[in-house]
């Protein structure tokens, strides 16, 4: 039996362009070469129903203005989801450069997902050093240790 | 993550917040069928100003009905899994955009509790000059700040700000302190409401430690216990009037998707509107009201980041959020404080894709962002768009540009002063400046707002209260005019931008106007346990 977890807001065909998305504006080098690709796109569908009405609508729709917009956008005769990494990465850069608002807008946002996902994951986060999980531990433990309820008027 | 279970147990019950009980409470995602409800005052919203309001009127043995368009999330829930925080506390995930130029991003909370679930828990009484200014200006009976004194006490006892322990600062909280000084500033130790913070800096995420004193561990269980009763998950769409009698609210229950499920009307003299400067104004629309002011001077307090890289190591994300603010330049309108995102919130607001945002997060362990708040003259307006949802519609003036700009200028000069070897700016057309030399290429920016970054936590005054209702949506004490029974109780009230962060302002000002509701106002409550009593 297959363990994988399926998308549950997005359809096969948006999944299967985000992925390309992801895969394309993920970081990479400098200690983030986790292969968590699909986490990300996942934890990107769970947020879905998250956002704001207008970004839930359109994101399917952008999503298609994206997987068929080459020919138009990159005088390239194909899909994004055939293109290579540098052809794709050279893409979506060109959307972020776009003076079209909305196209700009809509790579903006995916890539904020794609970036907030991404560095969140436990082994990224582990990656960089930062032990905000560890703070919590110590930090809830501290203030049961020294608060003084008196001071504070507990129990209030 | 989550606090491991056996931590939990060891803490036992040495954490106060977690053992909070919040009687009364239902949730909309239980309902099986739509649902009438009465009740002597219904309140929309458990904020900063709807939780203060819910408390003190079931305390005057008013019988008192929250509706809350979030969920109950509980201390214990909190954790430091930024993602399922901000699917659970953010609405529409802190991705709201304010439209026009520059387009500023706007977050806000959802849950019970609201913003104060989410903000940095910064606790400033209203500065004098702008009590004054409304005393003077909008000649507001009772707003001086001798009258005032009073009511910040009374707040002030119950969100206990406070500044923070010693042990819990980090490098940056002392580099900040540090470069303020070097520069003849003068760093304020941060008042901010908390029971002993222990620095974990997760603030906009909910208060695993339970020590930042939000509406939901104050004022809202202290209205439960007064008798309140609260329904989360119901969002209300409008007022229902009787001629021109407020006579309740109507709205849908919220499934667990927060889809819209069942219906449900609320009766009760009283409505109270506290559902924040976006909302409220947007309900007081879809209500039908036409006042003129209803939505309009809208101010957004805009806020632009500076990221200053250090060649020591600074882990920002040890060490409490921001314990100090400058508040030198509060007369110019700019104040300056910071905030350390996580690395997935910060990344998003860096330039960057692929190798290049590696290499620029990679740096994080360095970094130190510190932000700039310019208390704002331009107004906007909040409107309702094809969906009947409120937008907000604000584009930044000259001279808020010119002043966002010397703000962003203050806070390179604060960062170089540290010891910052590099700046990235909010400006398109300037990321980056690596001297203090450079500083004066930001104020000989031509102060075009176009290619600005901004974001905001706090916008007001869209339903504020004025004398006259060509002025404002609300009388002096947060009444609607031209109508009876309904009230405004949020940062929407505000006459004009406070300069500083707002939370104890709204609690004050609802704390004022509650007691003149319940002298002049409340009626006989038909179901009250006083009456009862």
């Amino acid at each position: 039996m297959s363990n994988v977890t399926l998308p549950r807001n997005l359809s096969s065909s948006s999944a299967a362009i985000l992925a390309a998305v992801i895969d394309a504006l993920r970081p990479r080098g400098h200690g983030f070469d986790q292969s968590i690709d699909e986490y990300v796109l996942l934890e990107i569908d769970r947020t879905l129903p998250c956002l704001p009405r207008l970004m839930r609508l359109g994101l399917p729709i952008g999503l298609r203005l994206l997987e068929w917009g080459p020919p138009l956008f990159a005088g390239r005769a194909r899909r994004l989801t055939t293109l290579n990494r540098q052809e794709a990465r050279a893409y979506l850069q060109g959307w972020l450069d776009s003076r079209m608002t909305a196209r700009r807008l809509l790579v903006h946002g995916l890539r904020a997902l794609v970036l907030l996902s991404f560095y969140q994951h436990p082994s990224v986060l582990d990656a960089m050093g930062v032990r905000w999980d560890r703070r919590l531990i110590e930090t809830v433990r501290l203030r049961a240790d020294t608060l003084d309820h008196a001071k504070y008027g507990y129990p209030r | 993550m989550a606090i491991p279970a056996e931590i939990t147990a060891e803490l036992g019950d040495r954490i106060p917040e977690r053992r909070i009980a919040y009687p009364n409470t239902e949730s909309g995602r239980e309902a099986r069928c739509d649902a009438t409800l009465a009740a002597d005052a219904v309140v929309v919203g458990s904020g900063a100003g709807g939780a203060v309001a819910a408390c003190l009127l079931a305390e005057a043995g008013l019988d008192v009905l929250i509706l809350e368009e979030g969920s109950l999330h509980r201390t214990e829930s909190f954790s430091t899994s930024v993602l399922e925080m901000m699917r659970a506390l953010y609405r529409d995930f802190g991705a709201s955009m304010i439209l026009g130029t520059p387009g500023i991003l706007f977050a806000e909370g959802r849950c019970v509790g609201g913003s104060t679930v989410i903000n940095g828990g910064m606790c400033w009484r209203t500065p004098e000059r702008i009590l004054e200014r409304w005393r003077r200006d909008e000649r507001l009976p009772d707003i001086g700040s001798k009258e005032m004194e009073p009511v910040f006490a009374e707040v002030e006892r119950e969100l206990n700000p406070e500044t923070q322990a010693p042990d819990t600062l980090g490098v940056h909280n002392r580099l900040f302190a540090e470069g303020a000084r070097k520069l003849g500033w003068h760093p304020r130790d941060n008042l901010r409401n908390m029971r002993r913070c222990a620095g974990l800096n997760n603030c906009a995420f909910g208060c695993p430690t339970g020590a930042k004193q939000s509406s939901l561990v104050t004022y809202v269980p202290r209205g439960l216990r007064a008798g309140a009763r609260l329904v989360a998950d119901a969002r209300v769409d409008r007022v229902v009037f009787s001629g021109a009698q407020a006579i309740g609210v109507c709205g849908r229950f919220l499934d667990a998707d927060s889809r819209p499920s069942h219906r449900f009307q609320v009766r009760a003299p009283m409505t109270i509107l506290a559902a924040g400067a976006r909302h409220t104004p947007g309900i007081l629309k879809r209500s039908r009201l036409r006042a003129h002011a209803i939505g309009r001077h809208l101010t957004v307090h805009p806020n632009a980041k500076v990221v200053g890289i250090f060649e020591e190591v600074v882990n920002p994300w040890w060490g409490t959020h921001q314990a100090h603010q400058i508040h030198d330049f509060l007369d110019q309108g700019i104040l300056i404080g910071y905030a350390v995102p996580p690395p997935g919130i910060l990344a998003g607001a860096l330039p960057g894709i692929g190798e290049e945002s590696a290499a620029i997060m990679s740096l994080y362990n360095h970094m130190f962002p510190v932000g700039c708040l310019i208390e704002d003259t331009s107004t906007g307006r909040v409107v309702l768009g094809p969906d009947r949802q409120p937008q907000m519609l604000y584009s930044l003036s000259r001279r808020d540009t010119e002043t966002t700009q010397e703000g962003v200028a203050k806070v390179c000069e604060l960062l170089f002063a540290a010891g910052a070897k590099r700046c990235l700016l909010p400006f398109a057309d300037l990321a980056e400046i690596r001297s203090p030399d450079d500083v004066g290429r930001i104020r000989a920016r031509r102060p075009e707002p176009r290619g600005i970054e901004l974001m905001t936590v706090h916008i007001m005054g869209s339903a504020r209260m004025a004398l006259e209702s060509s002025r404002g949506a609300t009388d002096a004490f947060g009444r609607v005019f031209d109508v009876s029974g309904l009230y405004v109780a949020d940062a929407s009230l505000l006459p004009s931008p406070v300069g500083v962060n707002p939370q104890e302002t709204i609690a004050a000002l609802v704390t004022r106007n509650a007691r003149r509701w319940l002298e002049s106002d409340a009626r006989r409550p038909g179901r009250s346990r006083a009456r009862a009593s």
